[in-house]
């Protein structure tokens, strides 16, 4: 594969909400065809950043640019990237075909039987065939995590985000699940952000990573996260994948 | 034995010794026997505590004793533990002095009046903001949504038709009934004594096709669809599946607000005409049950009060106090931040809110067909 543009490019990027700073000078790059994770603990504001990434906040400083998409939050169209949310934000009155179908309604000329091929194709994919006409409260949790990376891929995204997949899911699902993940970053080639802070699954999947830390308001460290887990001598990072606590000191509250 | 605190002094040092149960259930006693002791200790260099007489500590009276120490400490007092036999006791007390953080209780300071006025006045520009802000990106939404047909779900337009109109139709109508049924009273208790029963059906016509009509349909689709239509799409906002529409591309306005909006302005002055016709029944009740007129003689006078002017003057406003209805109620519903409690505050201040711009719209529009003259 040539070389190409990064497929995300965050410059100098401020974070938070009104006045309130939650993390400042946030400049990293996603390569295509990835796995990228951002990982920091409760409260360091990774689902904050993703919510900037995808554009549903204007940033306060700062630039994100998607490789032919922009700076996400003006670009309208059809949607370039897929969105996994922690609860799956599945529509609740509707089967799991017409959730996976209102994109289609919404962006192609795309109806009746072609429709209905191509949502049971990708409920396939992710090992939810039989399910197509179960309502969202008929299913599991991690089934619905499922169906929400089927709809996310209903506009053939080459780009998708995840906010916590394994998040309340028990360890076999989750284990699925990164599974899932790396057959879609390997087989379709697709540029994965993943927010966690599941250890297991970052070792498994991620090719990448930035650790973001509340107290320093930003990032503390990036890089291959087992490389990190091994090297890394920055203290809140050697705790964060050794899952220690940090020792008796005053400054880490709660 | 009962909850206390024996308290014995002798010059500068004091021995405390608690007694009796300390726990969740006698926590409130416990915590007015450790105010009294603390009272009484005024003064002391060194304080003991003695534990040996405790009958059972959990927590909450291991938390009282703990903060007890801490104050003591704090006032210069050197206070220290005697565990005796009990060292469970000793444990759980020391367990909870280390985990104490330096954190003041929240101050629930109650705000006076004046700072309570001044505190809502300065959200009002933040709420002004917020209002407009929003009619904006609706009014923007109408020829986006015109040029992209795909972006509006128009599916549901039926449903909402049939839960805001169809569904709402009994209880708008009873409303419509009993209010016909009021004006018909007051005209024959009025008009009666001065022999003029005969103005009554006009009296009818005038006051509810013009005003009450609209204005009652209205209060009714407010508070029960307004309130669904919040409520519905505060949970949709707080379940992250706005976030997901807007990801997927979607404008929640012309998605969701839009066919909302529709569906109230075609089944207001539906359900308001329908109203009307109630409430001349309400009216012909009241009046040939309690006064002396007939039927015949009521509906002949009822057909010559109606005129287009009425009948229009009162429906030509219900379009628009449909979409302040519909915009109200989908406006708070997508302004939702939090949980459960959100959704239940959102809805409330959306059906206040709309009943209230319901009043408002009416009185303006009484006021300019009095100044036009119709």
């Amino acid at each position: 594969m040539p070389v190409s543009k990064p497929h995300i490019t965050v410059h100098d990027l401020r974070v938070g909400w009104g006045t309130r700073v939650l993390m400042e000078h946030i400049t990293f790059q996603v390569d295509r065809g990835t796995i990228f994770a951002i990982l920091g603990g409760s409260g360091s504001g990774k689902s904050t950043l993703l919510r900037y990434l995808i554009g549903l906040e204007r940033p306060q400083a700062g630039r994100i640019d998607i490789d032919g998409v922009g700076e996400p939050h003006r670009y309208e169209g059809v949607p370039p990237f897929g969105v996994l949310f922690q609860s799956g934000a599945l529509f609740s009155s509707m089967t799991l075909a017409e959730n996976l179908a209102l994109p289609l309604t919404r962006w192609t000329p795309i109806r009746g039987a072609t429709a209905w091929e191509l949502v049971q194709a990708k409920l396939d994919l992710v090992g939810l065939g039989p399910f197509a006409r179960h309502l969202p409260g008929e299913i599991s949790g991690g089934m619905k995590k499922r169906a929400g990376i089927a709809r996310a891929l209903m506009l053939e995204a080459d780009l998708l985000f995840f906010d916590e997949p394994s998040a309340g899911l028990d360890p076999i699902s989750a284990v699925e699940l990164d599974q899932l993940i790396l057959t879609l970053s390997r087989d379709l080639g697709i540029t994965i952000v993943i927010v966690t802070h599941e250890l297991p699954s970052i070792f498994l999947v991620a090719d990448h990573c930035i650790v973001l830390d509340k107290v320093a308001e930003g990032i503390v460290a990036e890089g291959d996260p087992r490389k990190l887990r091994d090297e890394s001598n920055i203290p809140f990072v050697h705790n964060f994948f050794t899952r220690s606590a940090p020792g008796v000191s005053a400054d880490q509250g709660g | 034995m009962s909850v206390g605190i024996r308290t014995d002094r002798e010059g500068d040092r004091a021995r405390i010794v608690p007694t009796g149960p300390f726990d969740l259930a006698h926590a409130t006693t416990a915590a007015r026997a450790v105010e009294n002791a603390e009272a009484l200790l005024a003064g002391c260099d060194s304080v003991d505590v003695d534990l040996a007489q405790l009958d059972r500590i959990d927590g909450a009276g291991a938390v009282l004793l703990a903060r007890l120490l801490d104050r003591l400490d704090a006032d210069g007092h050197h206070a220290s533990l005697i565990e005796g036999s009990n060292g469970e006791a000793a444990r759980l007390i020391a367990g909870y002095r280390e985990r104490r953080a330096d954190q003041p209780p929240p101050q629930t300071r109650a705000m006076s009046l004046l700072a309570r006025i001044g505190a809502l006045a300065a959200h009002l520009p933040g709420k002004a903001n917020e209002a407009l802000d929003f009619t904006g990106r609706c009014a923007l939404a109408l020829p986006k949504a015109a040029a992209t047909p795909n972006s509006v779900d128009w599916r549901s337009l039926p449903r909402l038709i049939q839960e805001i109109g169809a569904d709402g139709l009994p209880v708008a109508s009873a409303a419509n009934l009993l209010v016909g049924l009021i004006i018909g009273f007051l005209g024959v208790s009025q008009l009666g004594p001065l022999g003029a029963a005969a103005y009554i059906p006009g009296l009818v016509v005038v006051a509810h096709f013009r005003e009450l009509g609209p204005l009652v349909t209205a209060i009714v689709v407010a508070g029960r669809s307004g309130a669904g239509l919040a409520s519905e799409i505060a949970t949709m906002t707080v379940s992250e599946e706005i976030d997901a529409l807007r990801s997927m591309g979607f404008d929640p306005v012309r998605w969701l607000v839009l066919p909302r909006c529709l569906a109230l302005a075609a089944t207001l002055p539906l359900l308001t005409w329908i109203g009307d016709l109630l409430a001349l029944i309400g009216g012909l009740a009241a009046a040939t049950a309690f006064s002396q007129m007939t039927p015949r003689a009521y509906i002949e006078a009822t057909g010559d009060a109606i005129t287009a002017g009425h009948l229009l003057a009162g429906l030509v406003e219900t379009p628009f106090l449909a979409v302040a209805i519909g915009l109200i109620a989908c406006g708070q519903g997508l302004l939702t931040r939090g949980g459960a409690a959100a959704v239940g505050a959102r809805t409330t201040t959306a059906v206040v809110l709309a009943i209230f711009s319901v009043i408002v719209i009416s009185a303006v529009f009484t006021f300019f067909f009095a100044l036009l003259g119709i």
